[in-house]
């Protein structure tokens, strides 16, 4: 068949008919020099993109047997999906069509008519020429897995695993310690908010016990891990015994893997050693589910205790969010405890971001702890000698100190990033694909983080992180339903690249690997996104991107330039 | 499940847009309903977004474009839900569409009705700080970019000049008709959501601190406004009189957090982004921030707050936010607050921004007792049981995100939007 060119010129209703001399655009673009071999169809329409004007040009491509479509209109954000819906209807592929912009590019910028109908007639021109290089692509379609694997088995990864398993959903979730339940489970009270009792994470492990469809792993880390979206080969293994390997499939990942306490003693201002009776909260709170209160090592409960918040906040540089609550928590259960205990909470900020702890706050103050807004602490031992807010030097002696330390990445964050192709934020918390707009996803299609793993939150936000990366995988990964990976991606030609792997390194997504047999690199199109980065960093020039080669943009600019 | 492949989000912001775009791609039909003319929510009111000054419009703007394009969902703009029966899984709603007398297919948005018509009206959406027309968009940019008609304003069809017809006249396309009724709309639905956001406090109750009374006062959503290039100044950073840059601003904070008994979590970046604007746009300017709490709930936010320190503005401790006086005398605004000594301090100033408290959207009420939903004692919609980790709410088949759930970010919106996405999915599912 031969080529077959359509040229629509839209109006756009005044928008761009009074700006622009569409008769002259016409005229020239039907006897360019270089195209009077090529059959040309040149129209104009008053306004392509309304009901009536997509009906035109459905049946212009239908009756003229158009093998390549220019819609000269509007900017492509606007309708280049609205002509390439048009195409789809039709015989023709969507990826021989090209839309030029000549009304934000020329109407509406170019106050002289003759100059922007130049301008106009130019890059018409040039999508012309581009369009006679494009290639019909087709969507492929690739079978997907449905199950979900979930590394770390706090209330974060039983949130998740209870929300996505079902009759057509495996889940594996693997703990690498031999108990579910995270540092939830060293708990003994949740805030007032959260009803206090911990029936709920009780009631959560039940459930996981009796899910048919979750597969827990205890003692167990992840090896390895290779794929996509949809398709994820894993290797688990036993923490003990890291020669016992399993093999699993999934579709999705889900990190899970929670958070660690600073170290105080690691502190310049924090002079403390084992010995001191200084406790960060999380050791409090497994004192008393040991010892069913607080005392000091010698049996006897402390008259006096010092509360410290924000310990190690500016050393890594982030508020923990999760402190200030927890350790209103902690007053109110040393003064549950006696009364005649003596409380005081050194605070710089409160930071009570949910709208019910103000009135937690105001009840832990009229239960008669002690509140003193500070600027600087130095511990030494169990003496503390601070400056408060008027710029005040005391000193304060108490017998147990009680810290809330920061929040910080788990330790074995970086390996796992590595393993999965996740980014690390400065912080060394796995990054967002967008903090703002995608604050769940990765860079890594398929693989979502969660709870303390994100970053510092507290048990109510790690499960609404947990199911919305529920809500992702529910919407994202439909068992029984194909995954349709991007058509426009780009390959490496086998026979120019020279194996030297500087592609490798550029890919943000992962998507290249190395083919050591054939000593080239391979891209792996259900992973690439087709943004271009690894196109223009390959010396030799082997690799290209689909619908954006260099003969296609080539053509392109070289007519807009001319 | 009879229609378990239909939603209803009600609010079409960060929150209630995210579930759109999700539920869509899993093949769900949605009907979005958002009560005003446009849709987008508060983040486009926001030139920057804290905490990376992203642009909010290129954060915004391909969600709001997919979301018009998208043929799994029904945009319904300056329409509120006035009745709902039935129960999780079947619902039936009505919807009342208010008339717009604008064919939303043959306008293009071309601007050319609104400078023709004569009447001038006050700009709720540019928080009253400058007028519009009868025929209208909010904004430049609004999507969709067609705009409506005040019916209660337009000389035509109140009844004072049946005459006029001017818009009709200009628009081109004849996309204005001036006669048109509101719809009644009729929809079947397995599962609800409400993402109806907040709204700001009405701070001239607090007597004290002379907002309404002062024109140098102003609240954090106006400021807002008034660093916008496409708002009222074109982003010009003047005071009212059109012309004065301010050569010293104090932004306040935690105004209201008192009368409201909660933290609003997202004032203390916004106040930091606003001396970070002002530092930006007035080099010399004197810029005071006056605090009682720091409140930085993520991971990144504590950068962007030291560097506005270090850069942008000094921050001064106040011990009592209940003891705060603001006069003026002779153009210059007068602070009083209570220092760190709990003395007396006085500190004078040509601008104040006043942070004030996130409170449940206008409105609420009503739609609580149309859905059969509880609130909590402010007024924001109740999370069941004991607000832990859940977005359901006390009626099986309707769930909350985002601010209606209580004051909080994009991203902690967006993630209870996702979280709402995954019960819907498994509701509709079952
Ligand atoms: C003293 C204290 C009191 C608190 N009180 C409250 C409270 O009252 N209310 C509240 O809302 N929040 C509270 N919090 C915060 C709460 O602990 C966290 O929000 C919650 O634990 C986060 O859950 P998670 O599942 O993300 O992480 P974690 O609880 O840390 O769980 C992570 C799990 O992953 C496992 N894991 C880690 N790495 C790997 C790996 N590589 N492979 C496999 N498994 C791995 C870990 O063993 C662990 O089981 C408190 C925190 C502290 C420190
Ligand atoms: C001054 C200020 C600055 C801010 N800056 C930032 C920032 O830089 N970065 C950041 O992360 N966050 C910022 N925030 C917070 C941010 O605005 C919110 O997180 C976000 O807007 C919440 O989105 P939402 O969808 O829940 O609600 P909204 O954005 O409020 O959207 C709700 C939508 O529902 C509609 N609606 C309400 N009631 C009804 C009804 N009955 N029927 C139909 N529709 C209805 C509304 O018209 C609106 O369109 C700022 C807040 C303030 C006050
Ligand atoms: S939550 Fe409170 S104690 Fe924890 S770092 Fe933030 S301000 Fe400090
Ligand atoms: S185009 Fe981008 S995503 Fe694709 S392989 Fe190259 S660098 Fe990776
Ligand atoms: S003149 Fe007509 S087409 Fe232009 S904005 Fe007004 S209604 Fe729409
Ligand atoms: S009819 Fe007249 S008053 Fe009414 S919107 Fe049109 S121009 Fe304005
Ligand atoms: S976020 Fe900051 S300004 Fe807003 S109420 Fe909380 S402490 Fe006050």
């Amino acid at each position: 068949m031969s080529d077959k060119i359509g040229i629509y010129v839209c109006e756009c209703g005044p928008n761009i008919a009074s700006k622009v001399d569409i008769d002259k655009i016409m005229e020239e673009i039907s006897n360019l020099e270089d195209f009077k071999d090529v059959e040309l169809v040149v129209r104009n329409h008053k306004l392509l993109c309304s009901v009536e004007g997509k009906k035109f040009l459905e049946n212009e491509i239908n009756e003229n047997n158009l093998t390549h479509l220019v819609c000269a209109a509007c900017s492509p954000r606007d309708h280049d999906t609205t002509f390439i819906n048009v195409c789809k209807k039709t015989e023709l592929n969507p990826y021989m069509y090209q839309i030029v912009n000549i009304r934000e590019q020329c109407a509406w910028i170019i106050p002289d008519k003759e100059e922007a109908t130049e301008k106009a007639i130019r890059i018409i021109h040039a999508g012309m020429d581009r369009v006679l290089y494009q290639q019909p692509l087709e969507e492929k379609q690739l079978d997907s897995n449905p199950d979900v694997l979930i590394i770390g088995g706090g209330i974060a990864g039983m949130e998740a695993a209870l929300k996505l398993a079902s009759r057509d959903r495996l889940i594996y979730l693997i703990e690498k310690t031999d108990e579910l339940g995270g540092k939830s489970a060293k708990l003994n009270q949740l805030l007032p908010r959260q009803g206090v009792n911990l029936n709920i994470l009780h009631q959560k492990l039940s459930n996981i016990k009796s899910n048919k469809y979750i597969k827990v792993f205890t003692n167990t880390e992840l090896a390895s891990i290779v794929g996509f979206l949809g398709n994820f080969e894993i290797v688990i293994k036993d923490v003990k015994d890291p020669e016992n390997t399993t093999e699993l499939l999934a579709g999705a990942v889900i990190v899970a893997t929670g958070y660690e306490l600073l170290d105080a003693t690691t502190l310049d201002k924090y002079e403390i050693s084992e010995e001191d009776e200084v406790y960060n909260a999380l050791e409090i709170e497994e004192m008393i589910s040991k010892n069913g209160k607080i005392v000091m090592k010698n049996g006897k409960e402390p008259q006096k205790v010092a509360v410290i918040h924000c310990v190690g906040r500016s050393e890594v540089g982030y508020c923990s969010q999760t402190c200030c609550s927890y350790l209103l928590k902690i007053s109110k259960m040393l003064k549950e405890q006696s009364s005649k205990i003596e409380v005081v909470e050194l605070f710089k900020h409160l930071c009570l971001p949910n709208k019910q702890d103000e009135a937690f706050f105001e009840q832990v103050k009229d239960k008669d702890v002690e509140f003193i807004r500070i600027k600087d602490v130095n511990v030494t031992g169990t003496s503390i000698e601070l400056t408060d807010i008027s710029d005040a030097k005391q000193k304060l002696d108490v017998d147990m100190i009680i810290l809330g330390t920061a929040m910080i990445p788990a330790k074995e964050t970086k390996y796992l990033a590595e393993e999965l192709k996740v980014e690390l934020d400065e912080m060394g918390f796995y990054q967002e694909a967008h903090l703002k707009i995608n604050p769940i996803s990765t860079n890594t299609d398929g693989v979502f983080v969660v709870g303390g793993a994100h970053g510092p939150t507290g048990i109510s936000e790690s499960m609404l992180q947990a199911q919305a990366a529920a809500g992702k995988i529910f919407t994202q990964l439909i068992p029984g339903q194909k995954i349709i990976p991007e058509v426009k991606v780009s390959e490496i030609l086998e026979a120019y690249c020279t194996g030297c792997k500087t592609c490798l390194d550029v890919c943000g997504f992962g998507a290249i690997y190395f083919d050591e047999d054939k000593g080239i690199s391979v891209v792996n199109e259900a992973i690439c996104r087709g943004c271009g980065n690894c196109v223009g960093s390959c010396p030799s020039g082997s690799i290209r991107t689909r619908h954006f080669t260099n003969p296609q943009l080539y053509q392109e600019v070289k007519e807009a330039l001319r | 499940m009879e229609h378990s492949e239909n939603v209803l989000i009600i609010g079409s912001g960060v929150a209630g847009m995210e579930a759109s775009l999700m539920l869509s791609k899993a093949g769900k039909k949605v009907t979005l309903v958002e009560k005003l003319s446009l849709i987008g929510g508060k983040t486009i009111k926001n030139e920057e977004t804290y905490p990376n000054m992203d642009c909010s419009t290129c954060l915004v703007a391909p969600i709001q474009q997919e979301i018009l394009q998208d043929g799994n969902i029904t945009v319904l703009t300056s329409s509120q839900v006035t009745a709902v029966s039935g129960d999780a899984g079947d619902f039936s709603v009505k919807i009342n569409k208010k008339a717009g007398y604008v064919d939303l297919v043959a306008c293009l948005g071309c601007g050319m009705c609104y400078p023709v018509c004569p009447v001038e009206q006050i700009n709720e959406w540019e928080e009253n700080l400058i007028n519009m027309k009868a025929i209208y968009v909010p904004c430049a940019g609004a999507l969709p970019n067609v705009p409506v008609i005040d019916a209660d304003k337009c000389l035509h069809l109140n009844g004072t000049d049946k005459e006029c017809n001017k818009c009709v006249e200009a628009c081109m396309f004849g996309a204005i008709n001036l006669v048109g009724e509101d719809e009644q709309l009729d929809i079947d639905v397995g599962a609800i959501l409400i993402a109806t956001g907040y709204d700001m406090m009405d701070i001239s109750i607090l007597t004290d601190l002379g907002y309404g009374k002062y024109p140098g006062v102003y609240t954090a959503m106006e400021f807002e406004r008034l660093f916008a290039a496409n708002g009222p100044t074109e982003g010009n950073l003047v005071m009212r009189d059109g012309k004065t840059v301010p050569s010293s601003v104090a932004i306040i904070h935690c105004v209201g957090r008192s009368e409201s008994h909660y933290c609003s979590s997202v004032c203390c970046m916004a106040s930091s982004k606003h001396a970070h604007f002002l530092r930006h746009k007035l080099k010399d300017a004197k810029i005071y921030n006056i605090y009682s709490d720091i409140c930085l709930p993520d991971k990144t936010y504590q950068k962007f707050y030291e560097d506005v320190k270090a850069h942008s503005s000094q921050f001064i401790y106040q011990s009592d936010r209940d003891k705060m006086k603001i006069t003026e005398k002779n153009g210059k605004l007068k602070i009083e607050y209570l220092d760190s000594k709990e003395k007396s301090a006085f500190l004078d100033v040509d601008m104040v921004i006043l942070a004030n408290a996130l409170k449940p959207a206008i409105g609420s009420d009503e739609l609580g007792k149309v859905l059969g939903i509880n609130h909590d004692k402010f007024g924001f919609v109740e999370a069941q049981p004991f607000n832990i980790g859940t977005v359901v709410t006390s009626k099986s088949g309707v769930f909350v995100a985002g601010c209606a759930e209580g004051p909080k970010d994009i991203q902690s919106s967006i993630i209870q939007s996702e979280a709402a996405v995954a019960e819907i999915m498994s509701l509709l599912n079952s």
